[in-house]
């Protein structure tokens, strides 16, 4: 893993990055584009020429020739763009493709992203604007042939007139510039635009998350609402950014036919002074004619690039945003095997199953956090001899997993969920499954093991994914275990089952428990009682039973 | 894939919306319509007065004066122009957006309202890619296309005529390019079609890998398997690229047949021109100007060809909102005036074609009575429940349950909201003071109270950390801010953990007072509690008393309890 990200810090570092990564399709593309301009601009040239030496010439050969040389510009510019355009289309989808990449892969680091986005905004940063940023290859290919069309033809204007070349070299910078004094309003804009949509779609899959609770309080028009109200503010950003694009074309095109009148006049009375010919008078205002598309496009290409610039600024924070987990430099050679919470004063060694019971959901949260390594300053975490933080995160890995109370379940068949690389036997697998009393959420479909589940456990219900959940566990089979309260959807005798179960799949390796359940405690070797954040009491299950009434009180139902 | 995605409407629904929405915002788009059209009108101004600036020119006795005043009319036009251009554009987009935030809205409303169980087989993403990837790409296509349109139909129709006024013979030749640009496109959009249709759809997958990565994110951590994620990400978004890629590439072969047809309209008027000038029949200046007069169409008529292209590519995607609202609208609950009604007779249920999960149930719930269902997990117990609520529609048998109902399950989600917007989600109207009430018997409002901004406390992803039993009380207050006349809880403490269960089961006892109740339950003291209970075992109703006949009965029941009661495994 690359240690900050290397996705470069601002906007422009990201549109530059897009250029430089696909650059080897760009620098065929960007030549068979111009060609293919150059080709589109080129026929009424030839066109011309078909006339002055076929048509006027009154001879077959000739006419025929030139209409030959007709069609080869033809399919020469058409097979150009063909080409030139399908590298282009491509090197905008692979660059979006490669952010979207990036940040499913931010999301996804091993030591986990510290984001302040939204499901529903990672989808949107991964869509929109990966493709807004992807597009500046667009952009930058029509800015470079503008810029190319300019420079020819203004080189060439100067060579005819240089009056006429002057006010056009001149002027063409100016108006260019003047629809500038609007690029940075319009971009405001439609950053605006791209976060209210993001917040809309963040909207949209938190409701859609919490679809369950939502609809047992048939919350349905009222989460529709609140969905509404933020794609009304959408809308209205939409709005706003659609007028100043209206403007800054509005501006655009007419200062460009401004200019058109402007370089006629000029160019008029040029010809009638008989500085200019007939000839190159016609010339001169079929240029000028030509001309107006490429100050349009440049006028409104850097309102495009500024779009383009938000998208890539925000995903560049995005990708610089820090680890939830920050890592350690120490590898272990072989995994560590021992559990040690200081604060607690805990030990859990291979062999041990150890439960804790404490009074305080908060206090669990907090446990489960430092062991996740979410929480710095947690208090002193060992694994083996070495403190958690200090360890890598492929060691901890191999180490120890820690199971949060929620886990989720994901897409696929059990069998992927249980053992995704097909490293179990299946009596290795059958003994997991019998331990976390399993078999019958597998047993209940035809296909068993090759039962699709669907995301977040779909139709299964909640004992029966709390059971797959532990299953899953267990079956990764890490010298330490962390369960948050395992079975608490399961009813007492399988509970009952499942604690004689861990205990033994777990025989020989550390286990550690968060639970008040009975069963689990009096299956564990040693049981730690956490009162206000404090341990207040040790010992097992049954001692405590017999002489501590306060946790009589707390484990007896 | 096989999975189930939302419906995706035909042709000819996709149409009738389209109409319809259309329709809907007439006045504005008509408006927006013309205001194109006076721009096509500006832009084809200039080529005709350059033409009579060069006219003066070519007279020899052409004055300044009237160079000058010709130029004005082109700066006149630019004036015109701009505001046109402007005023068009900020018209279509009071017309579209609403028409499109609408859309989106009305789409996911729609969607909400299904059953849970289809949303969850379709998949969050598909979702978010109809009301996102798809709504984005109706919205390019508009800004695009009808502008595009209609200047082009401006420029084609004068340029046309100027065609047809300079010589008809000439201007027929041209016309030989016509059925080429109608081979074109019927060759086109035929092949198209299901490459837009299948983009869209693997957005949607490509969305779900996206979504689910993001959401599961922690528990993929902790067990290593984010690669997995990735991969699936990587996997469905290169699946997009593809289609996308393929469909491009099939569009670039489209434009090189429009480029064949533009070749043989423009050699036919070159010919036609030939021939004619050779009969001296008109002159060479005629030939000439026709024929930059045909290639002046090029570009409008290309533009109206890609309409073809955008209609496709956007009616693609508006199938897939189309085919959300299609769905039956949801039936709003009846109301229900006098004592709440809870019967089920005979009802059985299977999932798809999976195992009979409940069969053959009868079960009745008097005003105000609480009944617990106990059993073995995964004995039908949550299914059963959520048939009472209605979540799931039994295969067989009758349900009939009268009076407002809340249904509080173990998934825990706290909302990406202020506090207050988490518990009107169930009570639009409530007041604060109603908020504290619900508040203070679900035994939140001290720690609510406690909290920063109070109600105004952002909770949820990245607000306000809460631990998931006090995500649950909030369940639980938004259960008592709807006000229900019956409640089903099904494992509502459960996923609290151990440590909060008591306080939690306090909270839940205190929201159900008074009201009709089925508890689902676990932790058997909360069955103890209920006037009633009812044990399930593999999907059918074993036994039902009180609890102090269940035990003495010796049956299931008894079972459950002594393991529950039980401070130890049995030896």
């Amino acid at each position: 893993m690359p240690e900050p990200s290397a996705a470069p810090r601002t906007g422009a570092g990201m549109l530059r990055q897009t250029i430089r990564r696909q650059g080897r399709r760009l620098l065929l593309a960007y030549p068979l584009i111009i060609a293919w301009q150059l080709g589109e601009a080129l026929t009424p040239v030839v066109i011309g020429l078909v006339v002055d030496h076929g048509i006027a010439g009154d001879d077959l050969g000739p006419f025929l020739l030139w209409l030959g040389v007709l069609a080869a510009l033809m399919a020469g510019f058409s097979l150009a763009y063909r080409f030139g355009g399908r590298l282009g289309f491509r090197s905008v989808q692979e660059e979006s493709h490669t952010l979207r990449e990036e940040i499913g892969g931010h999301v996804l680091d091993p030591r986990g992203a510290d984001t302040d986005q939204l499901p529903g905004e990672v989808l949107s940063l991964a869509t929109a604007d990966a493709n807004m940023t992807g597009i500046v290859v667009r952009q930058f290919g029509f800015a470079l042939g503008s810029l190319t069309a300019v420079v020819v033809i203004g080189v060439w204007l100067l060579w005819t007139d240089w009056v006429i070349g002057v006010l056009v070299m001149l002027g063409m910078p100016l108006t260019v510039a003047l629809t500038q004094l609007l690029a940075p309003a319009v971009a405001r804009r439609t950053t605006s635009q791209q976060a209210t949509i993001a917040r809309a779609a963040g909207v949209a899959s938190d409701l859609m998350a919490g679809l369950r609770p939502l609809k047992g309080v048939h919350g349905e028009d009222v989460a529709a609402g609140r969905y509404a109200r933020a794609s009304l503010d959408a809308q209205r950003a939409s709005i706003t950014m659609a007028r100043s694009w209206g403007v800054l074309s509005g501006v655009s095109s007419g200062l460009s036919t401004l200019f058109l009148g402007i370089v006629a006049a000029v160019a008029g009375i040029r010809a009638l002074d008989d500085a200019i010919t007939l000839g190159q008078f016609i010339a001169v205002v079929g240029v000028a004619q030509y001309l107006a598309e490429p100050i349009v496009a440049l006028g409104e290409l850097t309102a495009q690039a500024a779009a383009s610039l938000a998208s890539g600024a925000r995903i560049s924070r995005f990708l610089h945003t820090p680890p939830l987990v920050p890592e350690g430099p120490v590898e272990l050679n072989t995994p560590a095997d021992r559990l040690t919470v200081e604060e607690l004063d805990l030990t859990v060694k291979g062999g041990d199953l150890v439960t804790i019971v404490s009074d305080d959901p908060a206090f669990d949260a907090a446990l489960i956090d430092t062991l996740h390594g979410t929480r710095p300053g947690g208090g002193r975490v060992l694994l083996g001899e070495h403190e958690l933080s200090a360890l890598s995160i492929a060691s901890r890995r191999t180490s120890m997993l820690v199971v949060d109370h929620g886990a989720d379940l994901f897409e696929g068949t059990v069998l992927d969920a249980m053992d995704p690389d097909r490293a179990l036997s299946s009596e290795q697998l059958d003994v997991v499954l019998d331990a976390s009393a399993a078999h019958d959420v597998i047993a209940a479909h035809e296909d068993g093991l090759d039962h699709h589940l669907r995301a977040s456990g779909g139709t299964l219900s909640g004992g029966q994914r709390q059971r797959l959940v532990l299953a899953r566990s267990l079956a990764a089979d890490r010298p330490v275990l962390v369960l948050h309260d395992p079975t608490s959807a399961v009813d007492a005798v399988t509970e009952q089952r499942i604690a004689a179960g861990l205990r033994s799949v777990r025989a020989g390796r550390a286990t550690l428990v968060l639970s008040s359940s009975p069963a689990l405690l009096d299956a564990s070797d040693h049981v730690v009682v956490v009162r206000a954040g404090r341990v207040a009491d040790r010992g097992t299950h049954r001692d405590l039973l017999a002489r501590d009434d306060t946790y009589r009180e707390a484990v007896i139902r | 894939m096989s999975r189930a995605i939302l419906p995706i409407a035909d042709r000819r629904t996709t149409t009738r919306h389209a109409w319809a929405l259309l329709r809907s915002h007439r006045g504005p788009l008509t408006v927006s319509v013309l205001l194109f059209a006076v721009v096509g009108f500006a832009g084809i101004v200039p080529p005709f007065v350059l033409g009579s600036i060069v006219d003066v020119v070519n007279s020899g006795d052409g004055t300044a004066r009237e160079v000058l005043t010709r130029s004005a009319i082109i700066v006149g036009a630019a004036i015109v122009g701009a505001v046109a251009t402007t005023g068009s554009a900020v018209l279509l987009a009071q017309a579209a957006n609403p028409a499109l935030a609408r859309l989106r809205e009305e789409v996911l409303d729609r969607a909400l309202h299904q059953d849970t169980e289809r949303l969850e087989a379709a998949g969050t993403g598909d979702l978010m890619s109809r009301v996102g990837d798809d709504v984005r790409q109706i919205s390019e296509s508009l800004d695009n296309a009808i502008p595009e349109f209609v200047r082009a139909g401006v420029a084609i129709a004068f340029t046309a005529i100027g065609l047809f006024a300079l010589d008809w013979r000439l201007a027929l030749a041209g016309l030989l390019a016509a059925p080429f640009y109608v081979f074109a496109l019927r060759w086109y959009l035929p092949r198209s079609a299901p490459f837009y249709r299948r983009e869209r759809i693997a957005q949607g997958e490509r969305a779900e890998a996206l979504v689910a990565g993001v959401h599961g994110a922690a528990t993929l951590r902790a067990l290593g398997r984010e690669a997995g994620a990735r991969g699936r990400i990587h996997h469905h978004s290169r699946a997009t690229l593809s289609q996308a890629v393929q469909v491009f590439a099939l569009l670039t072969r489209l434009f090189g047949r429009i480029n064949f047809a533009e070749w043989v309209g423009l050699t036919a008027v070159l010919t036609t021109g030939f021939l004619l000038v050779r009969a001296d029949a008109i002159t060479i200046g005629a030939a000439t100007a026709a024929a930059l007069y045909f290639h002046r169409l090029f570009n409008p008529i290309g533009a109206v060809l890609m309409i073809f292209d955008q209609i496709q590519s956007s009616g693609a995607s508006l199938a897939r909102l189309v085919g959300v609202l299609e769905l039956p609208s949801p039936t709003p609950e009846q109301p229900h005036e006098g004592s709440p009604v809870v019967r089920l007779d005979g009802v059985s249920h299977r999932y798809g074609d999976g195992p009979e999960v409940v069969r053959d149930v009868d079960l009745e719930i008097a005003p105000g009575e609480h009944v617990a269902l106990v059993g073995s997990t995964g004995a039908g117990k949550s299914t059963l429940a959520a048939i009472v609520a209605g979540h799931v529609e039994p295969c067989s048998g009758e349900r009939d349950v009268r009076g407002r109902l809340t249904l509080v399950s173990q998934d825990v989600h706290v909302f990406a909201a202020t506090v207050r917007d988490n518990i009107t989600l169930a009570a639009a109207g409530l007041d604060d003071d109603g908020v504290w009430a619900a508040m203070r018997t679900a035994r939140c409002a001290e720690w609510v109270g406690g909290l920063p901004n109070g109600l105004d406390t952002r909770v949820g992803h990245l607000g306000h950390p809460l631990t998931t039993a006090q995500g649950q009380q909030l369940a639980l207050a938004r259960l008592a801010a709807h006000d229900p006349q019956i409640v089903v809880l099904d494992e509502a403490t459960a996923e609290a953990g151990s440590s909060g269960a008591r306080l939690l089961d306090d909270a839940a006892h205190a929201v159900i007072a008074g009201r009709s109740a089925l508890i689902v339950a676990h932790r058997l003291s909360q069955a103890r509690e209920a006037d009633r209970i009812l044990v399930m075992e593999h999907g059918r109703i074993v036994e039902a008393g009180t609890h102090d006949a269940l035990v003495a009965a010796g049956g299931h029941y008894a079972e459950l309890w002594e393991a529950w009661s039980a401070p130890t495994l049995a030896d």
